[in-house]
């Protein structure tokens, strides 16, 4: 169905149009939470948050931009907040473990593997997404919906709302930073 | 400075490694749990009032208003109280007069109020 249909009928508070674009869209909110955040639990949290923001706010979309790059930009913010969250979490815990007090010191977590991953390449694919987790928020988000979310840059610059030469930029200082942190990762195992 | 070509090798195949990547798809009944966690966010008019009331901006601007009120009344009253004039001299004589009044009243004074 056309999206621009299912957005009316939602607007108008039509359950069934909610349950098809949750089915259209649950794989790409959440294959996209999930390159962000790297934690699947985490991620299928996001992604219900996402539905329950956009059946709350649908009224707020114009209709300026494709329905799925609001989407994307709702789960985006939602997975950046959940990761600030989660490491003010691991700060106040560490301050609290300091003064003794008896809280749940929040371990670094084991490497992710995505379940999209082919089998032969799970190793390296777990060790490039903990090297994106080290990259600058801007080049991670473009690096993560180009390579995991497989967006052209014409549609990653929509997302990020900005035009294709920055996003070539940013992917390309992304690849360099990655070289670089792979090397050092290479040579520290040698 | 230049990479050895097997670093170059590894660095190269795990910048690759995510290429023909598929979907991640979330556990089935995904849609049953967004509605459940929509129906848990439905909250009542108390429960909206009281999140409202508990946000640290609005905490932080009823203290505000309180305390603003507070040092408005203070001033006000600074201002509107009247100086009563009396030097030390005065007072001291005030304090000296009212220890010599002999007048007493205790309880009986009052009780036989109509007696000569």
């Amino acid at each position: 169905m056309d999206e621009r249909i299912l957005v009316e009928q939602l607007k108008q508070g039509d359950e069934s149009a909610f349950k098809t674009i949750v089915e259209t869209w649950q794989n790409m909110v959440y294959n996209t939470a999930l390159g962000i955040v790297q934690n699947a639990e985490d991620a299928e949290d996001i992604a219900q948050e996402t539905f329950v923001q956009v059946y709350q706010s649908i009224g707020s979309f114009k209709g300026e931009s494709k329905f799925s790059t609001w989407l994307y930009r709702i789960t985006i913010a939602k997975a950046l907040d959940h990761e600030r969250r989660k490491k003010r979490k691991k700060r106040f815990g560490f301050v609290r473990s300091l003064f003794g007090e008896d809280s749940e010191v929040v371990v670094n977590p084991p490497d992710f593997n995505h379940p999209g991953v082919v089998l032969d390449k799970k190793e390296k694919a777990a060790t490039l997404f903990k090297t994106i987790a080290e990259l600058p928020e801007n080049q991670r988000i473009a690096f993560t919906l180009h390579k995991v979310d497989g967006l052209s840059y014409q549609e990653v610059a929509e997302v990020m709302d900005t035009t294709v030469s920055s996003v070539e930029s940013l992917m390309h200082r992304a690849k360099t930073n990655l070289k670089k942190k792979l090397e050092d990762y290479y040579k520290d195992r040698e | 400075m230049k990479m050895r070509p097997d670093m170059d090798k590894k660095v190269q195949e795990t910048l690759e490694s995510l290429d023909g990547i598929q979907r991640a798809e979330p556990q089935p009944f995904f849609y049953t749990r967004v509605i459940g966690r929509l129906q848990r966010n439905d909250k009542t008019v108390w429960e909206t009032m009281s999140s409202f009331i508990s946000r640290p901006v609005v905490v932080f601007a009823g203290l505000f208003v309180i305390l603003l009120v507070n040092a408005f009344m203070v001033l006000r009253q600074d201002a509107t109280t009247t100086n009563t004039g009396l030097t030390a001299d005065q007072t001291e004589q005030l304090v000296t007069d009212n220890e010599y009044v002999l007048a007493t009243n205790s309880s009986f004074d009052y009780e036989n109020i109509d007696r000569p």
